[in-house]
């Protein structure tokens, strides 16, 4: 069968695009009741269990809540950058969104990646709008005019900056193994071989990174609500809370999408599977987005089992630790690069 | 293969970047809006002032903060700069021609940073002032 030229069509990937948007927010609000359904079991309670079978229905619940409740902006805050917060927020996931894949489909062993756009830098782009989040996080916790809040997006920084320099040297031996900073070249150039096996070290050093990056325990500093309420979200209430959460949330999905399509081989799977035209339509994508919920399980168990690190440890781990680790691990790679592997 | 749109035209790959912006934008004010359509209200000044911790704020939050945050900030431009110089390297690695000398380059280029990087160490920048 030929695919019609139609398909790629700029204006039709974007439908595309924002048919993930909302595919992300199912996704979310899954991610979030499968977190609090884990969570109750680790600490042998039952969770959510009341909207629905097991509690399934609890967010659209809470979504409905959120929808009704007040929205209340404080006197003293200031208001242009309070409203102006969660919109950088939203904007820096769903620009993170436009450019990573969520799957593929291989028809006639040609493959076609389900994703908004293709670009030749797009891992670098990806770096770059992520990195903005922090910004509606500073913007958030200043307009607040809480103490709190800003002590919350001070240690936000601290982490942020220290961890984006290991991470960035991470993708940069992924692209030198790869050849590439098309994440989609990256994710085919993994067939048959992952590159958490060609670099076992870079891979633990990105998965560090990336969790420091979206900000889940045990380095969630900016939050961390035994000493600073809810940090810089204190202030926020309502819907305005639930974007800034839903942002969050939104961040976690991709980040381990990140780490399947960076480290963990993407779609690829053996040619065989995949001839079959049923076969070649479901079972790589079905592959792909069953790898990213593992690595969001083991994100979510790590959240429960490990207590949060304090602001100095975190970054003495991100500079004196993780910065030399991905170093060598940079070397390692242009050694195997230089003997042609 | 690759290139599911054609990357040779650099406008084609940012249409959908350019739509998504325009609808994540407005996709707050828009959800705002529903709630105020859907939400009670009520007014009392109580209401609208500062929640910090429970209590009265005492003074404003715009106060001066620990120094500490800026160091680590001037260490951060320091190295993202020489990360973002490492890719078009990693990019252009693989051709033939280049990879020796590049690499030859780069390695001294990486070397100088970490001199410097050594240095900060020495000089205690990196060591969490309590």
């Amino acid at each position: 069968m030929e695919i019609p030229e139609i398909l790629f069509n700029p204006w039709l990937r974007s439908i595309l695009g924002l048919c993930l948007m909302g595919a992300i927010f199912i996704g979310a609000m899954i991610a979030v009741w499968f977190e609090r359904k884990l969570a109750a079991d680790i600490q042998q309670r039952l969770g959510p269990s009341r909207a629905g079978p097991h509690g399934i229905f609890q967010l659209v619940a809470d979504a409905i809540k959120l929808f009704t409740k007040e929205d209340i902006i404080p006197a003293n805050a200031d208001r242009f950058l309070f409203v102006f917060a969660p919109i950088v927020l939203m904007g820096s996931v769903f620009l993170m969104l436009v450019a990573i894949p969520f799957g593929a489909v291989i028809i006639n062993g040609n493959t076609y990646p389900i994703a908004a756009t293709d670009m030749d830098i797009s891992i670098l782009y990806i770096e770059a709008v992520s990195a903005v989040s922090v910004i509606g996080i500073f913007m958030a916790a200043y307009s607040s005019n809480n103490k709190y809040s800003l002590l919350g997006a001070f240690r936000n920084f601290a982490r942020m900056i220290g961890y984006e320099v290991p991470l960035g040297i991470c993708i940069v031996s992924v692209a030198i193994m790869a050849g590439s900073l098309n994440i989609i070249e990256i994710s085919e150039a993994q067939n048959p071989l992952w590159f958490i096996i060609m670099q076992p070290l870079g891979f633990i050093v990105f998965f560090i990174a990336i969790m420091a990056d979206m900000g889940r325990l045990p380095f969630d500093q900016n939050e961390s609500e035994e000493e600073l309420i809810a940090g810089w979200i204190t202030e926020y209430t309502g819907m305005r809370f639930g974007l800034g959460f839903f942002a969050e949330y939104i961040h976690l999905i991709l980040g381990s999408m990140l780490v399947v399509l960076l480290f963990l081989g993407g779609w690829n799977l053996p040619e065989m599977l995949t001839s079959n035209m049923v076969l070649g339509i479901i079972l790589p994508t079905a592959f792909f987005l069953g790898k990213v919920a593992i690595v969001i399980l083991a994100i979510i168990m790590v959240r429960w089992a490990v207590p949060r690190f304090r602001i100095d440890q975190v970054v003495d781990l991100s500079w004196k630790r993780l910065l030399p680790l991905s170093l060598l691990n940079l070397g390692w790679v242009i050694l195997l690069a230089l003997l042609g592997v | 293969m690759s290139g599911i749109i054609d990357v040779s035209n650099i406008i084609y790959s940012y249409i959908p970047v350019a739509i998504i912006l325009v609808v994540a934008f407005l996709m707050p004010p828009v959800t705002m809006f529903l709630v105020k359509q859907l939400s009670p209200r009520s007014k009392s000044p109580v209401k609208y002032e500062t929640y910090e911790a429970g209590s009265v704020p005492t003074g404003s939050a715009r106060i001066q903060f620990n120094v500490e945050y800026y160091l680590y900030a001037i260490a951060f431009v320091l190295f993202d700069i020489e990360v973002l110089f490492l890719y078009p390297w990693a990019t252009i690695f693989r051709e033939p021609s280049i990879t020796i000398i590049a690499t030859i380059e780069m390695l001294i280029f990486i070397f100088v940073v970490l001199f410097g990087y050594l240095y900060l160490i020495k000089k205690e920048a990196l060591k969490w002032q309590k």
